[in-house]
């Protein structure tokens, strides 16, 4: 044994001295310190992506390199907006004294945008637990104000000051959920009766008013993850036969007249019917609206109607002022969640149940970055204000 | 084709929930969800079709036409038209029994299913099972007359533990309520 250990000896030896010219490079010589990384503002080149269901934390990548540059810790079924001045991020969110059991404890969490670390906690009575919806935790423009939906069973939404850093109260509202913040008034919701509630909150009162009603909640559904712009003031509705509205939103919301998104491909439009085969739009997060040109993004797929949770095939671009479909870009496998950056690069970044992403380029339909682990959940950019 | 009447399935439901339970919070709030009761949809068409429903297969749901009533452990037994999460036959519980020291849920979001046996439609409550880590296996989503969370008594993305003791969710279970 002794002749082969000395051989190996040589060997090392040699193998050592080959590389040492690369090593001796690269070799540090002075104790290192353990530092922390610090966050820019947020850009609205950034995608915020939720891991998937009962997984915490929101993986931040930046679209134009694809690479990961922090993480906001989104608890498991939490919400997360961005604060309008890009000091902090706040989530809504509901843990327990003992990890799975305990005293149930329901707040707002708010992080420093810089360093991410937690600043404070804001109490609330409850929270409605159910992850993947964008529309339940939503700020006013002035980012001054929160509104927390709440369901229990009973239905209600948490109205939080976000400067004082303190619950207000709860206002009832029976029958509906989805919010939109509707500025100088208060906010909007979508109900089951088919029509927008408007709850104006007035100090300590609040008078709630509807428009009437213009969908039909259990036979052509409204999907919750709408968009909604707050330049123009504008919500963009889907129902899951593809009708897409839009409502003015004032004390006084106005909806415009539905259209078929498939008539805007200039195809026929889908219906209710069973073994009627047509594209619908389908998925968790399905629409994404890139404000600067009025662009609907939507994920499409071929099938039944109750398909509304199919990922998508195609990505369709409709663009809501001439109520065309202008592009259609077809993907190599399904996905769930779709979100479009808030700037002339108009990158889109999609997820798959399998929480792989990508980064593809609206304009081209070319995949710019692939993202494995990226995260299945819902995906939030910095909004235009 | 006969549709829904949310009104009818959440009286039903919540009368037995009532005659059930001791929670006088969830009873109150509960209450509260009973005033939006009226709120909700009355549909036209449930009406007027409720005399003859239409159970031809050009008027079955994709779910319905491939159903089958042998196996309770996979996602297309008839049961499970509207069930979103991990079947309880899989994870040491029943169709209708929650696992081991887990609790069924008081409330639930409900399905309308056809029996393909005798083509009747009959109304199921997907009680969830609570107070354990999700159970991982048999997970299904299906999503026949499967609505938004501003309908939520036919939304089952909802974790419906209200009024257990743990909101933490397990599995789920499709439980008879009756004809629809």
């Amino acid at each position: 044994m002794e002749p082969v250990r000395s051989k190996l000896a040589v060997m090392l030896l040699a193998g050592l001295a080959a590389v040492s010219p690369a090593l001796a490079e690269s070799v540090v010589t002075e104790a290192e310190e353990a530092t922390i990384n610090t966050l820019e503002p947020p850009k609205t080149g950034w995608f915020f992506v939720k891991g998937g269901w009962g997984t915490a934390g929101s993986s931040i990548f930046d679209s134009a390199t694809g690479k990961m540059i922090g993480m906001i810790a989104t608890g498991r079924d939490s919400d997360m907006a961005i604060d309008p001045a890009g000091k902090v991020y706040y989530v809504a969110e509901t843990i327990w004294t003992k990890g799975n059991r305990g005293t149930r404890q329901d707040l707002v969490a708010v992080y420093d945008a810089k360093t991410l670390k937690l600043l404070t906690e804001i109490p609330t009575p409850g929270r409605l637990i159910i992850g993947g919806l964008k529309t339940n935790f939503v700020l006013s423009d002035d980012g001054k104000t929160a509104y927390d939906y709440n369901f229990d069973p009973a239905s209600s939404v948490n109205v939080i000051d976000l400067v004082k850093r303190k619950f207000v109260r709860a206002i009832e509202l029976p029958g509906c959920a989805n919010l939109i913040p509707n500025p100088g008034v208060g906010f909007s919701a979508l109900c089951a009766d088919g029509t927008l509630a408007t709850v104006a909150v007035k100090g300590a009162a609040q008078e709630i008013t509807r428009t009437e009603p213009f969908f039909d909640a259990a036979v052509d559904p409204i999907f919750a993850n709408f968009a909604y712009d707050r330049k123009r003031k504008q919500a963009v509705f889907l129902s899951y036969t593809g009708m897409v509205r839009t409502a003015a939103i004032s004390a006084a919301p106005a909806v415009s007249e539905p259209f078929s998104i498939q008539q805007a491909a200039g195809l026929r439009a889908a219906d209710t019917k069973p073994l009627d085969i047509a594209w619908y739009p389908g998925g968790s997060q399905l629409m994404a609206l890139h404000r600067p040109t009025s662009t609907l993004y939507v994920l499409m797929h071929m099938g039944e109607y109750w398909t509304h949770k199919q990922g998508g095939d195609e990505i369709w671009a409709l663009d809501l002022a001439s109520k065309k479909v202008t592009k259609r870009i077809p993907l190599k496998d399904p996905v769930n969640n779709i979100e479009i950056s808030q700037d002339d690069a108009a990158l889109i970044m999609v997820t798959d149940r399998d929480n792989n992403g990508k980064v593809i380029d609206a304009k081209t339909g070319e995949v710019k970055h692939t993202i494995e682990n990226a995260g299945g959940g819902h995906i939030t950019v910095v909004e235009p204000m | 084709m006969k549709t829904f009447n949310p009104d009818a399935i959440g009286e039903k439901l919540l009368r037995r929930f009532a005659g059930r339970t001791s929670r006088r919070s969830i009873i109150s709030r509960l209450g509260v969800a009973l005033v939006a009761a009226p709120l909700f949809p009355v549909l036209p068409v449930s009406r007027a079709e409720a005399a003859k429903p239409d159970r031809t297969p050009e008027a079955k749901t994709a779910f319905a036409r491939n159903a089958q009533t042998k196996d309770d452990t996979k996602c297309d037994y008839w049961r499970y038209c509207a069930i979103d999460g991990s079947l309880c036959t899989c994870c040491g519980g029943g169709v209708h029994t929650c696992p081991p020291g887990t609790e069924p849920s008081p409330v639930s979001w409900v399905g309308s299913c056809i029996n393909p046996e005798d083509g009747k439609a009959y109304m199921i409550a997907y009680r969830d099972c609570c107070g354990k880590p999700s159970c991982g296996q048999c997970g299904c989503d299906n999503t026949d007359r499967e609505t938004q969370v501003y309908l939520p008594q036919l939304n089952n993305n909802v974790i419906w533990c209200f009024g257990t003791s743990s909101m933490e969710y397990h599995c789920s279970t499709a439980i008879m309520i009756g004809a629809a």
